[in-house]
């Protein structure tokens, strides 16, 4: 079956005031895939993604998001996001999950419309699907880590979007729930068919995971993850000569990717 | 008793309740916003730079509320031009704005001569002495808040909590930025004839900070927000007549002692 290309990188340079951050960037990502984007600190995996999202400018190349020119595309409401920040916000800040989840659905097919009853319908349904039911009248701020996670992760899900990214949104929790946030990434990428494209520095979880991984380090470095992936070279050109990394795909634990 | 009863009857007492209900439930719901967004101060510098406004419509004999909004609006728009090209933060952008705004009011003072006690009324409130064409204003600029609000709250709070998410969604975030600093600028504005330019912020950020301790949804806080605002303004109006007080100081003072009693109550249940 021929794949759909849904997000396509071509000779990408994005710079942060003087200082070029990506340089050359060629990739394709093709519907239905799990990306994940690693690299060393600073190593320009959130530029990347800013730059794909339209929110920096680049200096060169061209990014096509379903078919269409990134100056040109429209249909925002196909592509979600989950910023790094999401989860540091303030814990008095007024919201239940209830009402942060239906956030989702505002955008700019209805804005300064209340919300349908099919809206509500979703975030019901979204909340369900992230396991969420009995905390959707709680607020924000009381919820721990990995359920902040689920909660941005449904909030971003609830448009039904064909792209979802996600910038780091698992730092500073622990590994049990980091291993339990990213298999429910995986059901959700089977289950609706849902490209994911994840900004982490969790290199099991993406080797064992994901089906491609793009190593940032000014250049992008693109690999497939199949059977016979070996992560030395691709990570030793984004953090160094000296950078150890030990992956069996076989010591892969679950139902991950294969 | 009896001559609390009556006082309700008396017209200038309607024009001031009126008016200070619509000024508190804008200065509420706009002030909560502005605590979400961490611009607690905008609301005090945009009123101080209104001083200027009203020192140039009672110089030039125009109403000095509408002198005082269009001083205001081009202080806040002047505000988010400074922290958007990068030329301060926010706290000093309103530092700059609100010590020229009343520099302006000082030179047209001198300028005049002196003005009369009017001015004076406007610093500290006259609820009191809110006429027909104040009360006009007052509510056309309130509603008109308090409908925006009502229509676009749900993209307001998306682009509070993420700016960035809110903007992927296709929400018009500069835009819609823009016209709330508008707004800030309106309610600073329709609160002045309630509680003066001194005082304004009171008004806006302490119904607001007491409803955000009861820990309820967003909805909800903006009823209560409202609620405290509306009764510490009821309060305030009534108590300051039956007392012979000043009505901006009670209506701090009541807004403070139900914040006082609310995070109380939040420690203690």
């Amino acid at each position: 079956m021929e794949r759909k290309p849904v997000l396509e990188v071509r000779n990408l340079d994005i710079s942060r005031g003087n200082e070029s951050v990506v340089r050359d960037a060629n990739f394709t990502i093709y519907s239905g895939e799990y990306v994940g984007i690693i690299g060393p600190n600073g190593g320009g995996k959130t530029t990347l993604l800013l730059g794909i999202l339209g929110s920096l400018k680049p200096d060169r190349g061209s990014i096509q998001i379903l078919g269409q020119e990134q100056d040109k595309f429209r249909q925002w409401e196909k592509v979600a996001y989950v910023s790094q920040n999401a989860v540091n916000f303030d814990s008095s800040f007024p919201m239940t999950v209830r009402e942060m989840v239906s956030l989702g659905r505002v955008g700019s097919l209805n804005l300064g419309r209340k919300l349908s009853p099919a809206d509500w319908k979703a975030v019901d349904e979204h909340i369900q699907l992230l396991g969420l039911e009995e905390l959707a009248e709680k607020r924000i701020g009381q919820l721990s880590g990995g359920q902040k996670q689920r909660v941005f992760v449904a909030k971003a899900m609830v448009r039904n979007p064909e792209i979802l990214f996600l910038d780091e949104p698992i730092a500073g929790v622990d590994p049990e729930t980091q291993e339990a946030f990213y298999k429910k990434l995986s059901d959700l990428n089977v289950a609706k068919g849902v490209t994911i494209i994840i900004v982490s520095h969790d290199l099991a979880a993406v080797f064992c995971r994901m089906s491609k991984v793009l190593c940032v380090s000014r250049d992008v470095h693109v690999s497939e993850i199949g059977e016979d992936f070996e992560p030395t070279e691709i990570l030793r050109k984004a953090y160094g000569e000296h950078f150890h990394f030990v992956y069996h795909k076989h010591e892969c634990k679950g139902d991950f990717h294969d | 008793m009896i001559d609390l009863l009556a006082i309700f009857g008396y017209k200038f007492f309607q024009n001031a309740l009126l008016g200070g209900i619509i000024s508190a439930a804008a200065c509420a719901w706009v002030g909560l916003f502005l605590i979400l967004r961490r611009e607690s101060m905008m609301g005090d510098g945009v009123a101080h730079t209104a001083f200027g406004g009203i020192a140039i419509g009672l110089l030039l004999g125009i109403s000095p509320l509408l002198t005082a909004l269009v001083i205001s609006v081009i202080s806040v728009l002047g505000i988010s031009y400074m922290k958007k090209k990068g030329l301060a933060n926010s706290d000093a952008a309103i530092a700059v704005i609100m010590a020229l705004g009343f520099a302006t009011g000082l030179i047209i003072i001198s300028l005049a001569g002196g003005f009369n006690v009017e001015l004076f009324s406007y610093l500290f409130g006259s609820i009191l002495t809110i006429n027909t064409w104040d009360l006009v204003l007052v509510t056309a600029l309130g509603l008109t808040t308090l409908t925006f609000l009502g229509i676009f709250y749900k993209e307001l709070l998306s682009m509070t909590f993420d700016e960035d998410a809110a903007r992927m969604t296709g929400i018009p975030v500069r835009a819609m930025s823009v016209v709330f600093n508008i707004l800030v600028a309106m309610t600073i504005v329709v609160s002045i004839k309630v509680i003066g330019i001194v005082l304004v912020t009171a008004l806006m950020i302490i119904p607001g900070l007491a409803a955000l301790q009861l820990n309820l949804s967003f909805r909800k806080t903006v009823g209560a927000a409202i609620t405290f605002g509306t009764i510490s303004t009821f309060a305030g109006l009534v108590l300051s007549s039956f007392y012979d007080l000043a009505t901006s100081g009670v209506i701090v003072f009541t807004a403070a002692a139900i914040f006082g009693f609310v995070a109380l109550y939040r420690r203690l249940a």
